[in-house]
């Protein structure tokens, strides 16, 4: 297959979300199991027998969700309810939530009364990660969680399956990986849009069949002739990367997105699972060693050296913080991973965006501003 | 407006409030470490432990009900932190960077303890105050009890307060005396009955004591809990609450009507809210958060009881389990109707409540009413907004009776 039509293909998922977990219900008589962004793990679902589902929030009619969530909550979750609500999520047969801040601790509840499903179940990650006890807690978490996925099922989920699961989500994450690299090295081949749209269809379909369409693809753009162009380097750092948008702003005006720590972006392909271990604590291993989130509390906010870091090492010209409004755990970060870059003199806007319609005018303003700025002259 | 008998215990509360920020003041000059600690956390092994115990959110209601958490934080918006963020972590930060202390200086720490039982919003501030103040942080991870307790949690938790003492072994330089810990933990238990059994008198008809009343009244139990002073104050004030039940003094003049509060009061409208309420015969009889004092420990498995006591506070529990403690307190204070006060601060009790509502009120049959407002911070708070929800669930008050 060629290039554009991979393309084409997985942004057609996108534009769909409901289209695949449809079929594969239809095909394999199966169930779906959704999951909001983005530590999850997948793994389990999918050594369940489910079709993992990610839900990353969506233009959302949101006064669906407003009979349940003050306006002063997060748009992801009031987009994620309202879709539910909406009937768009209806293919769910259940749903997992991972427990990252006071309103996903807080929404399970109001979810199971306002949209009940026959399996719905907190991921309750520790909220440390630095001493002995979290690892402890969080195997066992994972075996309760697997255990609420087998009672669902009413299958046992062998260690063989887990460990075949884990290693299909090691190659999906590879090749991802690997197209991150690609778009690194040459941006002609592959956008900043067309890269983080696969990443968003990789939430959407099953992960046997995009790997083989990423090798399809990655095969396609390493024959392909770099056409080495200068660009500037960007950082995207935040919750989710929304709206999907702003990366058409980028791309307009020669930015080059080389890393990011989003929920629908790096954070979903860091890190890979050892395949020699027990897998529940390979699982959890994984979890303890994912690029710094703001919603686990290691005393030190290691993200803004993270951020910093990654910034010196891929030569980055300017971060953008694209930040959700009302998202607390960013929110109480900022201004200290602000602060780590002034002072190591990396320049750095911030965004404040919501799910809603379409992004403003204003947004896009502001992007092309930014990228003139630290761009200057002669560099695009 | 109507004229109140004052309290004869207000006095031993100022004194005793004094004290304790005196002690905060001087303890660092004395060589006793300020531990900064969350309103729902162990607060009995630092007594035990010898540590000063300070509670930032304290600070963040004083400086409501005195009216400048507006002010204080603009001083934390003004590096980035967004007025969406819970008032007293505002007011934390703000005074941080204020250049103005009008209801004086947080007392600064030399350790910070962050439970997040409560709430996920306590452990980012008090984080983000570690760096600040540059120094050591630690958290008690409490993960949500979905259903029933489990013991793996209930484990997880012990590890982690073994791990707190092993922590402040290192810090004070001493071993941690057990001993001391089944004394305070004796204290706590007595503070808590008392205060329980203060609370419960305003299920009594006509009632000597209310909500309104107990938020002013738990200062001692938050900041006083685990010493004989919390003690002493509510040994007095249970006394003094029948002496006036039988002197014929209420809370309210003439009360027809008890309505269930949810949650925490509106600090700088405390007086407001109260007279409001009491215009209209209705007392504010009992609430979750007064209640989220009733600990009970077992002496003779003090770690342990200390896991179970605050893992499973109602606020890290599930929806459908705190509507059932709604449901408990409604019908144990023979209650008319209930006021859930949505607070923009707080999402960790504020999200939910309109599905609860409708629950609460099918289940019950009882009028209830949501209004939306900020515990601290006045610019969210609309006079004409909450009359506009108030008045009507008044009117269905009387008219459920007639
Ligand atoms: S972490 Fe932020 S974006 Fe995610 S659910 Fe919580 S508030 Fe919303
Ligand atoms: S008011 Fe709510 S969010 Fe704020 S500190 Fe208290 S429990 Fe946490």
């Amino acid at each position: 297959m060629h290039k554009e039509e991979i393309i084409e293909f997985l942004q057609k998922v996108v534009e769909k979300p409901d289209w695949k977990v449809r079929e594969w219900k239809e095909q394999e008589k199966g169930k779906a199991v959704g999951f909001l962004l983005t530590d999850v793990p997948e793994e389990l679902i999918h050594a369940a027998g489910f079709f993992p589902y990610g839900i990353s929030g969506g233009r959302a009619r949101m006064e669906f969700a407003d009979a349940h969530l003050q306006s002063w909550t997060c748009s992801f979750v009031r987009s994620s309810l309202s879709l539910a609500l909406e009937g768009k999520l209806d293919f769910l047969d259940g749903l997992i939530i991972p427990q990252t801040c006071d309103t996903t601790r807080n929404v399970s509840g109001i979810w199971q009364h306002a949209n009940p499903l026959p399996f719905l179940q907190e991921y309750r990650l520790p909220r440390q990660v630095d001493r002995p006890s979290a690892r402890n807690y969080l195997i066992y978490e994972l075996n309760r969680l697997k255990e609420e996925l087998e009672k669902f099922s009413g299958r046992k989920i062998t260690e063989e399956k887990i460990k075949e699961s884990i290693a299909l989500y090691n190659d999906n994450r590879n090749l991802l990986a690997r197209l991150f690299v690609l778009h690194e090295q040459n941006p002609a081949a592959i956008s900043n849009r067309e890269l983080y749209t696969i990443i968003e269809a990789a939430l959407l379909m099953p992960v046997e069949i995009l790997n083989k369409y990423l090798n399809g693809l990655i095969e396609a753009l390493e024959n392909e002739e770099a056409a080495p162009k200068s660009k500037i380097r960007l950082f995207i750092s935040g919750t989710l990367l929304e709206p999907l948008e702003i990366l058409d702003f980028i791309d307009e005006n020669g930015g080059l997105v080389v890393g990011d720590d989003l929920k629908n972006g790096s954070r979903y392909i860091d890190a890979q699972v050892q395949t020699n271990d027990d897998p529940l604590a390979a699982l959890a291993d994984r979890q303890l060693k994912r690029i710094p989130g703001a919603f686990y509390d290691p005393p030190h906010n290691p993200r803004r050296h993270f951020l910093v870091k990654t910034a010196r090492d891929k030569k980055v010209q300017g971060v953008i913080f694209l930040h959700l409004r009302n998202c607390e755990p960013e929110n109480y970060d900022f201004y200290d991973n602000m602060q780590a870059l002034e002072e190591s003199g990396i320049p750095a806007i911030r965004i404040e965006t919501e799910f809603v319609t379409a992004p403003s005018g204003q947004i896009r303003t502001r992007v092309e501003a930014f990228l003139e700025m630290i761009g200057g002259e002669g560099n695009v | 407006m109507f004229k109140r008998v004052p309290f004869k215990t207000a006095g031993l509360m100022k004194k005793l409030m004094g004290e304790y920020y005196e002690k905060g003041a001087r303890s660092q000059k004395e060589g006793i470490p300020v531990a900064w600690m969350t309103a729902v956390s162990p607060v009995e092994i630092i007594y035990a432990a010898g540590l000063f115990p300070y509670y930032p959110e304290n600070f963040g209601a004083l400086a409501g009900a005195r009216k400048i958490a507006d002010k204080l934080s603009l001083s934390a918006e003004a590096k980035g932190y967004s007025h969406d963020l819970c008032a007293y972590a505002r007011c934390g930060i703000g005074d941080a960077y204020a250049t103005e202390h009008p209801v004086g200086k947080i007392v600064e720490p030399n350790i910070i303890f962050a439970c997040n039982t409560q709430c996920g919003t306590l452990p980012k501030w008090f984080e983000v105050a570690s760096r600040f103040y540059d120094v050591p942080y630690f958290l008690l991870d409490s993960p949500l009890v979905g259903g029933e307790p489990e013991e793996a949690c209930r484990d997880y938790f012990l590890q982690q307060l073994k791990e707190m003492i092993a922590y402040l072994e290192e810090v004070t330089g001493r071993p941690f005396d057990y001993d001391r810990l089944r004394e305070v933990l004796h204290l706590s238990n007595e503070a808590c009955r008392l205060w329980n059994e203060v609370l419960d008198t305003a299920a009594r008809k006509p009632a000597p004591f209310g909500f309104f009343d107990a938020s002013f009244h738990m200062a001692p139990i938050v900041t006083w809990r685990g010493t004989q002073e919390a003690v002493t104050y509510y040994r007095e004030l249970k006394k003094e609450v029948d002496e006036r039940d039988k002197a014929g003094i209420y809370a309210i003049p003439e009360e027809h009507f008890k309505v269930y509060f949810d949650h925490i009061p509106l600090w700088p409208r405390l007086r407001w809210f109260s007279e409001l309420f009491a215009s209209h015969h209705t007392l504010v009889a009992v609430s979750q958060y007064t209640h989220s004092w009733s600990y009970s420990f077992d002496l003779e498995r003090p770690l342990e009881s200390l896991a179970a006591n605050y893992l499973e506070e109602f606020v890290n529990r599930s929806f459908d389990y705190r509507v059932q403690l709604k449901l408990n307190f409604i019908e144990k204070y023979g209650c008319d109707g209930f006021v859930f006060f949505s607070n923009r601060s707080c999402k960790s009790t504020g999200l939910g409540l309109y599905d609860k509502r409708n629950i609460v009120a099918e289940k019950t049959g009882l009028p209830g009413v949501v209004f939306e407002a900020d515990m601290s911070d006045e610019r969210f708070f609309s006079e004409e907004q909450v009359l506009g929800r108030l008045e009507p669930f008044f009117e269905q008050l009387k008219s459920a009776a007639r």
